[in-house]
C-alpha cells in the first residue's frame, strides 16, 4: 500500500500524484507512440476511432459526470463540428482555421442549448437534448445550400501547414492522439480550477452550491459550452476519418453510443471515458476476430484429442456457421452492456479501482468495502 | 476511307490517348488469388435498419458461391467469401473493410451494402488496388469516375440507378395512362432525393408540372396528412420513393379516404415483401424493376432450380434481394472466367472493361462495361401487382 506523505498544499493539485504515475503513463504513452509503426492499418484505425470517441467521452464526462447534467444530444454537436469543418474546407480554408472554428461554433451552439437547460432537470433535460438532436438532424437534411442535404458531403484529406494528412496515415493517428492528450490535460486543469470545482458542487447539490455562492445558471451554461466545443473538435476529426458525412450518420443511436461510452467506462473520472471508448470501439472487432479464429482453434484442439480430420473440419464449419449468424454480434454486445449495468454500475474504471484496492489491501480486503450505502454527496464516494 | 470511318478512328485514337496513361497507372492487387482459391469480401447490414435487405442479399451470394464451388470453381479456383456485418454504420464498414483487406487479404469487394457505408470505405479499397464490384447502392459515386484518378477505375456497378430507372418508368406510365397531374411522395434521404430528381427531370422533359410533392421520414407509419394533401391536389399518378412498409401504409390510408390514383414505386419497391404484407391493399401498384421477380412455383428452367435450391438452403421464399446477391457473384465469376487461367487483378480489370456481355438467368438487361462506362445498364422494366404477385407490364424501357 502506497501512502503519500504530503508536505505541501501544491501536492493536492498535482496532475501526477506520485512516481508510479510517471512510470505507468510514460509507458502507456511510449506504447501509443510506437503503435502505428508496429500494427497494421486495421488496428491503427480502431485506435483512431478510440481517440475520437474518447474525446467525445471526455466532453460528455465534463457535462454528465462532473456537472451532473444529462445529454442524449451529443451526436448533434459532433455533427455541427463535422459540418463546419466540411463547409469551411470546401471553401478553401485550411485545417488550422476550421478546426478551432468548429470548436468555437459548436461551443456557442452548446451555450445556447444550455440556457433552456437551466430550468430542466433529470429526464426533462434528456428530452430537451434529444429534441435538440432531432432539430439539428432536420436542419442538416433541409439546409441544402450549406449541407447538401441528404446527399451528404465529401471531406478531403487534411491540409495541415501545407502537408496533406490522409486519414489512414501515421500523421493522422498522431494528430488525433495529440488532440486527445491536449483535451485530457485541459480538462484536468479545468477540473482543479474554481470552474471545475463549481461544476462538481452543482452535481453534488445545487442547493448547497447556490448557498456557497456558485452562480448555477452561469456554470451550467459554461459546462454545456465547454462540452459542446470539445465534441465539435472531435467532429472535425470524425469527418476526416469518415471522408464523407451525411445527416443519417448523426442519429440518436450515435448519441446513445456516446452515453454508453461513459456509463460503461464509469461516469466519474476521465479514465472512465477512455476505457469506455476502448470498449465501445474495440468490442465489435474483437468479436469478429473470435468468430474468425475460435472455430479453427477448437478444431485444432479436438484434433489433439484424437478426433478425425473430417470430424474436426465439420466441427469448424459448424462453429463458424453459428458464430457468423446475423445479429449474434449485436446480441453479445447487448448482453455485455446489460451485465455491466446490473453488476458494475461504476463501470470499467470502478471495477479496476476495486481490483487495485483488493491487491493493495491483500489480505485485509473487506468484502463490504464497496457495499452501497446512503451518501449525501457523490464526490465523496469515488475519490 | 469514308468520313465516318475517319471519325471513328480519330475518336478511338483520342480515347486511347485519354485512357492510355490511366490504364498504365491503375494499380490492381493480386492478393487473395492462389492456385486453389480466390478470396472475396463483402460487408452487409445484418443487424441494422436495412437488414431486410442485407440478410437475403448475403444468402443469395452464399448460394451462388456454393453453386460455383460445387462445379469445381473458376478455372479450378474455389471462391471463398468473407462476410462482415456493418449494421449500416459507416464506422463499422470502414473497420470491416480494413480488416478484410489486411487480415483476410481479399482480392475483390463484392456487393457491399448501403450508400454511407460504401462511400466511407471505398477509398481504402482503391488505395489497396482492390476492385469494388456491384455495391448495393445505385448512387453515382459507385460507377462515375474521374479519368484523372486512375484508382477510381476500380469501381463497377450493375444495379439500376434510381434517377434513370425512375425517369424511364415515369415516362412509360405518363404515356401509358395518359397522366395529367403527376405527384411524388418520397423518403427523406439520399435515395428518396434521387427518386424525386428522376421524377422532376422527367416531368419537366414532358412539359408537365408536378402537382404535389410530399415527403416522409424513414420508418414513418402515419400517412394521413400526405394522402389527404395528394387527394386535395387531385393527383392521378403518385410516384413513391419508398421502401417496403410505406407504400402499403399510404395506399391503405388512400383507400380509406377514397383516393385511388395510379401508384408507381421506384425500383426498391419491386420486392415480394410488398404484396406479401400488403395483401389486397397494394393490388394495382406499379413499380420500376430491374428484372422479373421469380416465383418458386411458376418459375421455369434455371430460375426454378435456383429458387428451389434457395428455398431448401434457407427455408424462405427467394426474393429480389436474393436475386441481386446471386447476380453480384455470378457476374464476378463470369468476368473472372473471361480473365483466363492465370488470373491477375489487371487481367480482371481488362476483362470487365472489354465490353464482353454477361446475361444472368433472371432475364435482366444484359450487363456490359467499357473503359469509360462502369455502369452495367439503365434499361428498366415496369411490373404491376396482380392477384398478390408481381407481373411484368413492359420491359426494355428507357427515357
Amino acid at each position: 500500500m502506497r501512502f503519500i506523505f504530503k508536505t505541501d498544499y501544491e501536492q493536492d493539485i498535482k496532475l501526477l500524484q506520485h512516481g508510479g504515475h510517471w512510470w505507468s503513463y510514460g509507458l502507456l504513452f511510449a506504447v501509443l507512440a510506437a503503435a502505428p509503426y508496429l500494427v497494421g492499418s486495421y488496428l491503427q484505425s480502431q485506435l483512431v476511432f478510440v481517440f475520437i470517441y474518447a474525446i467525445v467521452g471526455v466532453a460528455l464526462m465534463i457535462l454528465v459526470g462532473f456537472t451532473g447534467q444529462g445529454s442524449i444530444g451529443h451526436a448533434a454537436f459532433l455533427a455541427i463540428g463535422a459540418y463546419t469543418a466540411a463547409y469551411l474546407q470546401a471553401r478553401g480554408y485550411p485545417f488550422e482555421v476550421y478546426f478551432p472554428a468548429a470548436g468555437i461554433l459548436t461551443g456557442i451552439v452548446g451555450a445556447i442549448v444550455g440556457i433552456p437547460a437551466l430550468r430542466l432537470h433529470g429526464i426533462y433535460l434528456l428530452i430537451a437534448t434529444i429534441s435538440f438532436a432531432f432539430i439539428v438532424e432536420e436542419v442538416l437534411a433541409r439546409w441544402e445550400s450549406v449541407t447538401h442535404g441528404n446527399e451528404g458531403m465529401r471531406v478531403r484529406a487534411i491540409e495541415f501547414f501545407g502537408q496533406t494528412v490522409s486519414r489512414d496515415s501515421n500523421s493522422f493517428y498522431f494528430l488525433c492522439l495529440g488532440i486527445l492528450v491536449l483535451v485530457i490535460i485541459g480538462t484536468l486543469n479545468l477540473m482543479r480550477s474554481p470552474t471545475g470545482r463549481a461544476f462538481i458542487a452543482i452535481r453534488d447539490s445545487e442547493t448547497a452550491a447556490k448557498s456557497m455562492g456558485v452562480d448555477i445558471g452561469r456554470y451550467k451554461v459554461r459546462s454545456f459550452a465547454i462540452s459542446a466545443a470539445i465534441t465539435g473538435l472531435a467532429g472535425t476529426l470524425y469527418a476526416h476519418k469518415m471522408s464523407f458525412i451525411s445527416p443519417e450518420m448523426f442519429t440518436l443511436l450515435l448519441s446513445i453510443e456516446f452515453i454508453m461510452v461513459i456509463i460503461i467506462g464509469g461516469a466519474f473520472g476521465l479514465h472512465g471515458a477512455i476505457l469506455g471508448a476502448i470498449f465501445i470501439v474495440m468490442v465489435d472487432p474483437l468479436i469478429t476476430m473470435l468468430k474468425d479464429d475460435v472455430p479453427g482453434m477448437i478444431a485444432a484442439f479436438s484434433r489433439g484429442f484424437g478426433v478425425g480430420e473430417d470430424a474436426a473440419r465439420a466441427i469448424q464449419d459448424r462453429l463458424y456457421a453459428i458464430f457468423s449468424a446475423p445479429g449474434l454480434k449485436g446480441a453479445i454486445y447487448g448482453l455485455i452492456i446489460i451485465l455491466f449495468v446490473l453488476f458494475e454500475p461504476l463501470g470499467l474504471y470502478g471495477r479496476w479501482l476495486k481490483i487495485k484496492l483488493y491487491f493493495q489491501l491483500f489480505p485485509l480486503y473487506k468484502r463490504a468495502t464497496f457495499r452501497r450505502q446512503k451518501t449525501y454527496v457523490k464526490s465523496e464516494r469515488n475519490r | 476511307m469514308s468520313l465516318h470511318m475517319l471519325k471513328t478512328g480519330l475518336l478511338g485514337a483520342a480515347l486511347a490517348v485519354a485512357a492510355g496513361p490511366a490504364l498504365a497507372q491503375t494499380k490492381v492487387t493480386n492478393q487473395g488469388i492462389s492456385d486453389k482459391e480466390i478470396v472475396i469480401g463483402t460487408h452487409q447490414d445484418l443487424s441494422g435498419p436495412i437488414k431486410a435487405w442485407g440478410v437475403p442479399v448475403l444468402n443469395g451470394m452464399k448460394l451462388a458461391v456454393e453453386e460455383i464451388n460445387a462445379k469445381g470453381g473458376i478455372h479450378g479456383r474455389l471462391l471463398k467469401l468473407i462476410a462482415e456485418d456493418s449494421a449500416y454504420e459507416p464506422r463499422k464498414a470502414v473497420l470491416a473493410t480494413q480488416k478484410m483487406v489486411e487480415r483476410d487479404k481479399i482480392f475483390a469487394m463484392i456487393g457491399p451494402m448501403g450508400s454511407p457505408t460504401v462511400i466511407a470505405a471505398q477509398d481504402i479499397l482503391f488505395e489497396a488496388g482492390i476492385l469494388q464490384l456491384f455495391p448495393l447502392t445505385a448512387a453515382e459515386f459507385t460507377y462515375k469516375f474521374d479519368p484523372a484518378k486512375p484508382q477510381e477505375r476500380l469501381k463497377f456497378n450493375n444495379l439500376l440507378p434510381y434517377v434513370e430507372s425512375t425517369r424511364a418508368a415515369v415516362k412509360f406510365m405518363i404515356e401509358h395512362k395518359k397522366i395529367q397531374k403527376p405527384c411524388v411522395m418520397y423518403q427523406d434521404d439520399e435515395y428518396g432525393k434521387n427518386v424525386f430528381d428522376g421524377f422532376t427531370q422527367q416531368t419537366q422533359a414532358m412539359n408537365l408540372k408536378p402537382t404535389s410533392v410530399t415527403t416522409f421520414k424513414r420508418g414513418a407509419s402515419d400517412f394521413s396528412a400526405q394522402a389527404a394533401k395528394m387527394k386535395a391536389d387531385g393527383c392521378d399518378l403518385v410516384v413513391l420513393g419508398a421502401v417496403i412498409r410505406e407504400p402499403i401504409g399510404v395506399m391503405a390510408e388512400a383507400k380509406k379516404i377514397g383516393f385511388e390514383p395510379t401508384w408507381l414505386g421506384a425500383s426498391p419497391v419491386c420486392v415480394i415483401e410488398i404484396p406479401a404484407l400488403g395483401k389486397g391493399v397494394v393490388e394495382g401498384l406499379y413499380s420500376a424493376c430491374g428484372f422479373e421477380i421469380p416465383y418458386r412455383d411458376t418459375a421455369k428452367g434455371k430460375v426454378k432450380e435456383w429458387a428451389e435450391a434457395y428455398f431448401k438452403a434457407y427455408n424462405t421464399e427467394p426474393n429480389s434481394q436474393a436475386v441481386i446477391g446471386h447476380n453480384t457473384i455470378t457476374t464476378f465469376a463470369h468476368y473472372v472466367e473471361k480473365a483466363g487461367k492465370d488470373l491477375t487483378g489487371a487481367k480482371l480489370l481488362a476483362a470487365l472493361e472489354s465490353g464482353d456481355v454477361f446475361q444472368d438467368i433472371f432475364n435482366s438487361p444484359p450487363t456490359k462495361f467499357s473503359a469509360t462506362n462502369h455502369l452495367a445498364s439503365t434499361i428498366t422494366q415496369v411490373s404491376v401487382i396482380e392477384n398478390g404477385r408481381w407481373k411484368e407490364v413492359k420491359a426494355g424501357l428507357s427515357f
